[in-house]
């Protein structure tokens, strides 16, 4: 499904090369559910918006679906973005001018899809999160999980075949967030690919797979005493 | 698609009213302030007979001679003397001809009891009709041989035939001018040309003629002429006899030539005339003779007085700066938005996708802007009528034409400051974070 | 304050500077020619015509039906006129009047060329002629400044097509001047064009304009000659002057008395019967017209920049409130903040009509070229500069001080 081989990641400045990412490698299967967990400023946002084709990248390949895309110009981009991959963000990012219903509309807009159609399928999304009584609300009357589970609705709406999710949870306190992770893992139980990018070890622990970045690269989680450390402490905290 | 745009465009303008109410303004007042203008120049500047302007021409001579004191520059004179006047004429060169000065006199009332009045009117001959294209609605243009023959027929406007004959047909009946009877021939179907084309070098705008008489017969009535009379020196003969053998310019000539070749053989003609007079010992000069179409003859003439242009080009520069000011509120309008643009672009947004976004957001603005623009250009008219000279300021309309072109300017002119604007908007890379600040 | 930390913020969003930059360089280019049309414009209406112009009015008359070519139909339209001028001068609201063929300003002009020899083509200066009789000046409320006065005997009928060729001639101190330029005009004898009979000169006026405002004689708007002579013309102008405060009488009592002499004149009806004041107004309505819309794209301009000003600055302060809570929060006073505002749009203005000053000259050249404008003083373009600092600090002084009243907590809020 996602697939990166030696991927590389450069930031330049006039000064200093700083690289984001280095010959990393990662390799997702179509229904899996991963979260790819490091430190601050390990490189894991940096790998998701490359995932999402937001960014572009330096060097290896990437393949999403079967296709490589470097090749692509913005425009097959733009498109990819709009029919396979659903954004779950930390900040919700709901455009705030427009009401939910217009929120969760605005991918499908872009898909030119039939009004009947995206109505159908908006109201069928806002169901599965619970909140098709709140469709004519805007972000700023709704509480930050409602909002957030817009924004799911939002990136379910089109059907995608991969979630890319950036820290789901970071802005939400205990009991949304537990919300929060059940819908996405009720999501990953009927069939989609998640990746999931967060440094709490308890959401990490709940996903079937974790991929641990650090310094730009994928770490042998076996390996890593560290990182077993911190699993350990995250359960025992439960 | 187009409809979802139009509706995040209403949208967004309603969300920062002030902002937008800044921006429709500034538009408003260029366009306004600009189409005021226009409506102006393009009353004083517009061709008054556009389908056969080219093929009319105006002959002028060299009366006065390269040393005449009279004269500021090597240009013949504007109006030619009664001598030339015939002989342009009577040669018959060009397909039709006249020979035509401006007279004012005075006509007695319909009903007893009421006061003579003055009109307007020119001595004209019988091709000046059909030169012209004048339309009539009762009768016709008198004859040829009415013209040779004196005759005292004459042609009035609609608006005097409303005024003394209540509109009805009035040809056959009389009118008495400076105490003399002329039947009526024809009714002309409002011919009022903007300029007076046909004799610019005496009136261009107001008041339209009223009467048109015979050219000999006006000559023979001694009506007086109310147009321009220049000399070089001044007539052996006093009185209006004395203006007919006068070496002074006074008469208007118009000539159709309706084709290049035509022209050019004219100018020769005219050469071949005015040699013939040097040789006859008239003129001590070599031809110095104009033959200019009409619409170069308007330009020469100034006939759209500089000012009008001076506002218009002042006016279009009110507009480029209003479009400079709607493209800097537009570029804080549209970056304001960059989180949203980001995400729209996450979401699977196409740059042009947002381009076009954009740029029916910006002809909304204009087309808000353009409609309050009409407002403010008929404001501005109203208010132009006050203070121009009113020949001028009458002649400034609001029409279908003017009301359109009034939208459509204020859109393109938006869209087009919107451009860089929408450029920046697409620069706007997909984004994760709604970022804030 | 230093300025460069405002330099490297402005380089962050330059577009923005530049637009601001470039609207306030437009604006003072545009606004300088407009100001300086208006000037112009203003000091040209303002001219005085030398005669005294309250209680002054015409009346134009036009009597059809009446023979004007040779003696009899002449003496005939002379004697219409003596007894016009007789009931009018009877009127009591009338103080005195005269028959003339036009007024200053009155747009109908008689032209000609004085010489000082006799000599066929050698000509002198161009002069407007009126005619005009023993109560001219005291119609027109001339100032006689050398010689004498007309007298009766001295003016003579005259006709539309007759020679202006009189025996005596009052003329104005600048056409006085410049035919006699160590001065002492009385005396001398003129020639009204080539190989006319000798003209004398018995008097000099101070002042007094030609009848037409016309661009083409504007070289001798001043160069005017007083003709001894009664207009016996079919049609003529009245020169009236209304005893003080009885103008308005005077203008209804004047055209009766004129019908009742002779009810078959025609006195038209728009332009027929006007007071100096509306002669004036005619003239230079063009003008007036000029000033007006020139003004009005002024206040429009300064207006639209001033509201741009507002506008983009309210923006800056806008994205900028987390930056300056912190500021704030490391010290600076609201008065700092105000100040890093006021000075950050004083330096974009500054850019502003520097290059706006030299496009303001650009447009005068290509104005002077295209339509004779005269050349732009430097006066109007430091005006203007002053004049647009002035109206940027203003407009950026309301978001600049929204911007000093930001808190610090404003640093904690993402």
């Amino acid at each position: 499904m996602l697939k990166m081989t030696h991927l590389s990641k450069v930031y330049r400045t006039e000064v200093v090369e700083t690289y984001a990412l280095r010959d990393f490698n990662i390799d997702v299967n179509e229904g899996e559910f991963v979260a790819v967990t490091g430190p601050s400023g390990s490189g894991k946002t940096t790998f998701l918006t490359i995932a999402g084709l937001l960014e572009t990248f330096t060097g290896g390949t990437y393949h999403l679906d079967g296709v490589e895309v470097s090749k692509l110009d913005d425009n097959a981009r733009s498109r990819i973005r709009n029919e396979k991959i659903g954004f779950i963000f930390q900040a919700f990012n709901l455009i705030p001018d427009l009401n939910v219903f217009d929120n969760v509309e605005v991918p499908l807009r872009y898909r030119g899809m039939k009004a009947a159609e995206r109505k159908q399928r908006i109201m069928e999304s806002l169901e599965r999160v619970g909140l098709a009584s709140r469709a004519k609300h805007y972000p700023a009357e709704l509480s930050g999980g409602q909002q957030q589970r817009v924004a799911i609705a939002r990136a379910l709406a089109g059907s995608p075949r991969l979630l890319l999710a950036d820290e789901p949870t970071g802005n939400l306190d205990t009991q949304m967030a537990r919300g929060v992770m059940e819908l996405l893992e009720e999501i990953h139980r009927e069939g989609a690919t998640i990746v999931m990018v967060t440094h709490d070890p308890e959401l990490a622990a709940r996903a079937q797979r974790n991929v641990h970045v650090i310094d730009g690269q994928v770490v042998d989680l076996a390996e890593d005493p560290r990182f077993h450390a911190q699993v350990q402490a995250g359960r025992v905290n439960i | 698609m187009f409809g979802y745009y139009l509706d995040l465009a209403l949208r967004s303008l309603r969300r920062n009213p002030a902002l937008t109410g800044l921006m429709v303004l500034a538009i408003a007042f260029g366009v306004g302030a600009s189409m005021t203008t226009y409506s102006v120049f393009r009353a004083v500047s517009g061709d008054p007979i556009p389908w056969k302007s080219s093929r009319l021409f105006v002959p002028q001579i060299d009366l006065f001679g390269p040393t005449a004191a009279a004269k500021t520059s090597n240009e013949p004179q504007d109006l030619v003397s009664y001598k030339d006047a015939l002989a342009i004429t009577r040669a018959h060169r060009a397909h039709f001809q006249s020979a035509m000065y401006n007279i004012a006199p005075s006509i007695d009332p319909a009903s007893p009891g009421s006061r003579p009045r003055e009109v307007m009117g020119h001595a004209v001959q019988w091709e000046f009709f059909p030169m012209v294209d004048a339309p009539f609605v009762y009768g016709h243009a008198w004859s040829a041989d009415e013209d040779a023959a004196h005759a005292k027929v004459a042609v009035i406007s609609s608006r005097l035939n409303d005024r003394q004959f209540k509109g009805e047909d009035s040809t056959g009946r009389e009118i008495i001018l400076d105490g003399k009877p002329y039947r009526i021939v024809g009714v002309l179907d409002h011919f009022t040309p903007e300029p007076l084309f046909y004799d610019v070098a005496n009136r261009n705008f107001g008041e339209p003629d009223d009467v048109f008489l015979p050219f000999a017969t006006a000559i023979d009535a001694q009506s007086t002429n109310t147009g321009n009379y220049n000399c070089a020196r001044s007539p052996l003969e006093e009185g209006f006899s004395g203006t007919l053998t006068a070496e002074c310019a006074w008469i208007a000539v118009m000539v159709q030539l309706d084709s290049t070749a035509d022209a050019t053989a004219y100018r020769q003609w005219l050469d071949g005339y005015t040699d013939g007079q040097r040789q006859a010992g008239r003129f001590s000069w070599a031809s110095n003779n104009r033959l200019r179409n009409l619409p170069a003859w308007l330009d020469f003439k100034q006939v759209a007085p500089p000012d009008t242009k001076v506002s218009l080009l002042v006016a279009l520069g009110l507009l480029v700066v209003c479009m400079v000011n709607t493209i800097g509120l537009m570029l804080a309008k549209f970056m304001r938005r960059s989180g949203e643009i980001g995400v729209r672009r996450a979401l699977g947004a196409s740059r042009l996708q947002i381009a076009v976004q954009f740029t029916v957001e910006a002809a909304v603005l204009g087309f808000t802007g353009g409609l309050l623009g009409v407002a403010m250009t008929w404001i501005g008219m109203t208010a132009m009528r006050a203070v121009l000279p009113e020949d001028i300021a009458a002649l400034a309309r609001m029409d279908g034409s003017l009301l359109s072109l009034t939208l459509c300017m204020a859109v393109l002119a938006t869209v087009v400051a919107g451009l860089y604007p929408t450029l920046r908007a697409t620069w706007v890379r997909p984004a994760l974070q709604l970022k804030s600040n | 304050m230093a300025i460069t930390p405002i330099i490297v913020a402005l380089r962050r969003h330059k577009a923005g500077a530049l637009l601001i930059g470039l609207q306030i360089a437009l604006t003072l280019a545009i606004v300088c020619n407009a100001l300086f049309i208006i000037t112009t414009r203003i000091e040209r209406i303002g001219r005085p015509t030398g005669i005294d112009e309250a209680n002054l009015f015409k009346v134009s008359v036009q009597r059809g039906g009446l023979p004007s070519d040779g003696e009899a139909a002449k003496a005939r339209l002379d004697a219409d006129v003596r007894t016009d001028l007789a009931a009018i001068r009877a009127l009591p609201d009338v103080a005195d009047a005269y028959v003339t063929n036009t007024l200053p300003l009155a747009n109908s002009n008689w032209t000609g060329w004085l010489g000082q020899t006799p000599d066929g083509d050698k000509v002198g200066p161009s002069t407007a002629f009126f005619l005009g009789d023993e109560h001219t000046l005291a119609t027109l409320g001339l100032h006689l400044v050398e010689g004498r006065n007309f007298r009766p005997e001295e003016v003579l009928p005259h006709s539309l097509r007759d020679r202006v060729a009189p025996a005596q001639l009052i003329i104005s101190k600048a056409l006085a001047q410049k035919l006699y330029p160590d001065g002492d005009a009385i005396g001398k004898t003129v020639y009204v064009g080539p190989s006319a009979p000798p003209t004398r000169i018995i008097g000099v006026v101070d002042r007094l304009q030609s009848s037409t405002v016309q661009a083409w004689a504007e070289s001798f708007a001043w160069q005017t000659s007083i003709v001894p002579a009664r207009f016996s013309f079919t049609y003529r102008t009245y020169a009236i002057r209304a005893r003080p405060g009885r103008l308005d009488a005077a203008m209804k009592a004047v055209p009766d008395a004129l019908y009742a002499v002779d009810p078959q004149r025609v006195i038209p009806e728009d332009d027929g019967v006007l007071s100096f004041a509306g002669i004036r107004a005619r003239a230079y309505r063009a003008d007036r017209g000029m000033a007006i819309l020139m003004g009005a794209v002024c206040v429009i301009l300064l207006t639209v920049t001033a509201a741009g000003v507002v506008g983009l600055s309210s923006f800056w302060v806008g994205q900028r409130r987390r930056q300056i809570g912190i500021r704030r929060a490391l010290g600076a006073t609201r008065r700092n903040i105000l100040n890093y505002f006021l000075a950050e749009n004083a330096l974009i203005t500054v850019g502003g009509v520097l290059v706006g000053a030299l496009m303001a000259f650009a447009i005068n050249a290509w104005l002077m070229v295209q339509f004779e404008l005269a050349r732009l003083s430097v006066n109007y373009v430091l005006a203007g500069i002053v004049a647009l600092i002035v109206l940027g600090q203003a407009s950026a002084f309301a978001p600049a001080l929204r911007a000093s009243h930001i808190p610090p907590v404003e640093a904690t809020r993402s």
